[in-house]
């Protein structure tokens, strides 16, 4: 199922189906912020929910994510640098992606930790960005070590 | 939560809170053995009208909020769904002093315009397209097509290691100029996919994409007889750009995005 053939059968239908109930993450913003409100209809009340809102807003901070696409492309090149297939670009790739891993860490977290409040695949983080200054200094301290 | 008037002949248990998940139509039935928050059953209100609610006791020793808790609501909703059930779905926490209060607050005065609704959903369910791009794909793209971008990175990768600090602020840099160029393509490409996909659906809705990689969030209101349309199409979009953009399609959900605002 490796060679290149088959890798190509596996491409003709890239498109993957899911259901709500195995990946919460993938319909939680729908759960909190659309459906009908029912206070315009009657009188009552929301319970808990303003907490629960600021507890699922993950945010990704831009910075992570410009450091993220740096290091990417940074790995793209080494890949697409050599000519050969040998050893040492297999062993450049290993250390590449060590650096990767570490420089994911902060971002890596987040996400764990959407997964962790709703389980299953943590693709969405959330749509509203805002620039966080703790995550960017403590990406700072991860460098620096 | 407030001391509910004494109805005439209430059974003790009709004065519990009640937590409200959706709205049906009168006639239709519960699935069996839906569990609700706590698992607690769950059961529906009518008042005679057009409508029924969805309930379940509303724990009243804890607030909500849990994972456990968002789990139930969508769990509720997904087996009016999966039973075909045409369903109005609440959003997250709505809740009513008792099961009488959810009789004469909620559906009596509202079960014309609620029943309404229903009929605009009936037949219908809300699939949710996720695109992101394949992100070595796209970089490779980016690279190959902005020289400005490939002469940073190459510049920065020439940088020794012990001096990554320095070049701290032009690695940002770099990655600014990617999501720039990222968020132009998505532009075109977001386009591409909501066109082929939007004429197989009755309504959809677009939503911000969370991330930079993000091509296209869109929920659709499909038609159940023409859900084979849709998917036929969602698969030609897989065929065509399956490459570089890794598609997924999300439920049937309840149709959260189509509900009406106010």
């Amino acid at each position: 199922m490796t060679g290149p053939i088959a890798q190509q059968t596996a491409g003709s239908n890239q498109v993957q189906r899911g259901r709500s109930g195995s990946s919460l993450a993938d319909v939680v913003d729908l759960i909190l912020e659309k459906g009908l409100v029912i206070d315009v209809y009657a009188r009552v009340s929301l319970v808990g929910i303003e907490i629960l809102t600021v507890d699922v807003r993950i945010v990704v901070a831009s910075v992570d994510t410009y450091l993220r696409f740096a290091e990417a492309v940074n790995r793209l090149d080494i890949a697409h640098d050599g000519t050969s297939q040998g050893l040492p670009q297999f062993v450049e790739g290993m250390q590449e992606s060590g650096a990767k891993k570490k420089t994911r860490g902060a971002l890596e977290g987040a996400q764990e930790r959407l997964k962790e409040t709703f389980g299953g695949d943590s693709d969405d983080s959330e749509e509203e960005k805002q620039p966080a200054r703790r995550r960017s200094s403590r990406k700072k301290e991860d460098e620096e070590e | 939560m407030t001391t509910p008037q004494p109805p005439a002949a209430a059974a003790p248990g009709d004065r519990a809170p009640q937590y409200v998940y959706g709205v049906i139509r009168a006639d239709a039935e519960l699935p069996a053995d839906v569990a609700g928050l706590d698992d607690r059953p769950v059961s529906l209100v009518r008042d005679g009208g057009a409508c029924a609610a969805v309930v379940s006791d509303l724990p009243a020793d804890r607030p909500l909020g849990e994972r456990a808790d968002l789990v139930a609501h969508q769990r509720v909703l997904n087996a009016l769904v999966d039973a075909g059930t045409v369903v109005l779905p609440f959003r997250f926490g709505a809740a009513l002093a008792d099961r009488d209060a959810v009789e004469k607050e909620l559906l009596a005065g509202n079960s014309e315009r609620l029943g309404q609704v229903l009929d605009g959903l009936d037949g219908r369910v809300e699939l949710r397209l996720k695109a992101t791009y394949v992100q070595d794909e796209v970089l490779g793209e980016i690279m190959a097509a902005e020289p400005e971008i490939a002469e940073l990175s190459r510049r920065l990768r020439e940088v020794p290691a012990d001096a990554a600090d320095a070049v701290y602020y032009d690695r940002i840099r770099l990655g600014e100029l990617i999501a720039q160029a990222m968020e132009r393509r998505r532009e075109h490409d977001g386009r591409v996919l909501l066109d082929a996909a939007a004429p197989a659906a009755e309504a959809f809705a677009r939503k911000t994409p969370a991330r930079e990689e993000d091509v296209l969030d869109a929920s659709f209101l499909v038609r159940a007889d023409r859900r084979d349309r849709f998917e036929q199409a969602v698969d030609e979009l897989g065929r065509a750009h399956g490459d570089r953009i890794r598609i997924r399609v999300i439920g049937p959900l309840p149709p959260y995005d189509f509900v009406p605002e106010a």
